[in-house]
């Protein structure tokens, strides 16, 4: 892992996360494993892949993963943005992450209460938008 | 019998014009140049395999009930490690329905051709492979394009292969334009096309007709290796038939053209003993 033993001085870790590109209203990520301190968009040491958020022709986001790579600088202890570590929990490379879970159970939540307030408008009465959504230790 | 025409395998093809090459040899080199394009036309007539049509992949990896509905659209992960083959890569698609599933022949041939991409190949199948669009490139007798085309664009077992393959060989046979794929690579696959659903009467008049007889044999040859069930195939083992004489018998109870083929010999005969006569 020779990257680890040119770092600059002192501090600064491998990081495996997304570098931003393409044009106006036309995201495209590479994911990018880098030096932690480097500009977003900056000099990176390999690029591993990529991901097009927008869906194509066929409704479909495509995203490539070099996994050897990916094993790789894993095994030399290189760290996971959090958006990485999602997409690797959607891929099935890392288990599912639990800020999905917990998103997709907060927009769940969301949504009910919406359909809620929009079942009962002709009431007229105050819409106690019960946010009483004390949340009660949703999963670890 | 897909036979060796020179002229035809070397035909130039439609590049840039460039003025022709002129050699000086002696006879020795000559030949050898000769032998040597002989052995590049033998390669450039290998035939394409023929396989049965693949298995539509339907596994499931995960199902996590818990993320329907958080994406509108499904993501497609390919596995960009350079030195794993092909049909081995891991292509999987979570589903909006949070299901992750192996990806179909389809998606795994588009992403495929998206990250590698293979000269002559789309990633999205050009229309003319489409049934309603062949029949014009048929009338203009292009089917060794087509079946060019198709190589470089889909794997041998998919089932658009297959089918453009199979309608090219039909409407071949139909209106009996064999020669067009005599000397090139595809004539393998017709003659197995037609052997194996017994419609290869057309072909050997043909071969008749244009005094291939060694071929026609090798043809009957095959025809019984094929079905050796067949009475034909019984006949020619027991009295080990050769020449003209294995073509009467699968004439006689085999085919479906019996009139035409009889009649086909007998004006080969004619010519036979015409020019052997003068």
């Amino acid at each position: 892992c020779h990257a680890l033993t040119t770092l600059m001085g002192r501090g600064g870790h491998v990081i495996i996360r997304f570098a931003l590109g393409g044009c106006t209203n036309r995201p495209f990520f590479r994911i990018v494993a880098a030096n932690s301190r480097r500009a977003r968009d900056g000099k990176y040491l390999e690029q591993l892949g990529c991901l097009d958020p927008l869906p194509n022709a066929h409704g479909e986001k495509v995203a490539g993963l070099n996994l050897e790579r990916l094993r790789y600088w894993l095994g030399c202890g290189a760290q996971l943005s959090r958006p990485a570590e999602k997409l690797l929990g959607l891929a099935g490379f890392l288990p599912l992450h639990p800020m999905t879970v917990t998103g997709a159970e907060r927009l769940r939540r969301r949504r009910q209460r919406e359909q809620q307030t929009e079942a009962a408008p002709a009431d007229g009465s105050a819409e106690t938008g019960t946010d009483t959504g004390t949340g009660t230790g949703t999963g670890p | 019998m897909t036979g060796l025409d020179l002229h035809k395998v070397f035909r130039p093809e439609k590049k840039g014009l460039k003025p022709p090459h002129y050699k000086l040899m002696t006879e020795a080199q000559l030949e050898e140049a000769t032998r040597k394009a002989i052995e590049e036309a033998k390669t450039k007539l290998i035939m394409p395999p023929v396989l049965n049509e693949r298995e539509p992949i339907d596994d499931v990896l995960a199902e996590d009930k818990i993320l329907e509905g958080t994406e509108t659209a499904k993501y497609v992960f390919t596995d960009l490690s350079y030195s794993i083959p092909h049909r081995e890569r891991f292509i999987v698609v979570r589903e909006p329905n949070g299901v992750l599933r192996k990806a179909t022949w389809e998606e795994r041939d588009r992403m495929i051709q998206i990250f590698f991409p293979k000269e002559g190949r789309r990633v999205i199948p050009p229309t003319l492979f489409k049934d309603e669009k062949l029949g014009t490139v048929f009338q203009q007798d292009r089917h060794e394009d087509v079946l060019n085309m198709c190589i470089a664009q889909f794997e041998p077992d998919s089932p658009d292969y297959i089918r453009v393959h199979h309608r090219t060989y039909e409407d071949i046979e139909k209106h009996g334009k064999y020669d067009l794929l005599r000397s090139t690579r595809h004539f393998g696959g017709m003659v197995w096309y037609l052997l194996s659903r017994k419609k290869a009467d057309g072909l050997l008049i043909d071969m008749i007709n244009r005094d291939l007889l060694d071929d026609a044999t090798s043809l009957i040859t095959l025809y019984h290796m094929l079905h050796p069930e067949c009475q034909s195939a019984k006949k020619a083992k027991e009295q080990k038939l050769q020449g003209v004489d294995l073509i009467k018998v699968f004439v006689k109870t085999e085919s479906q053209r019996e009139g035409y083929i009889q009649l086909a010999l007998q004006a080969y005969e004619e010519a036979m003993a015409t020019s052997s006569a003068s």
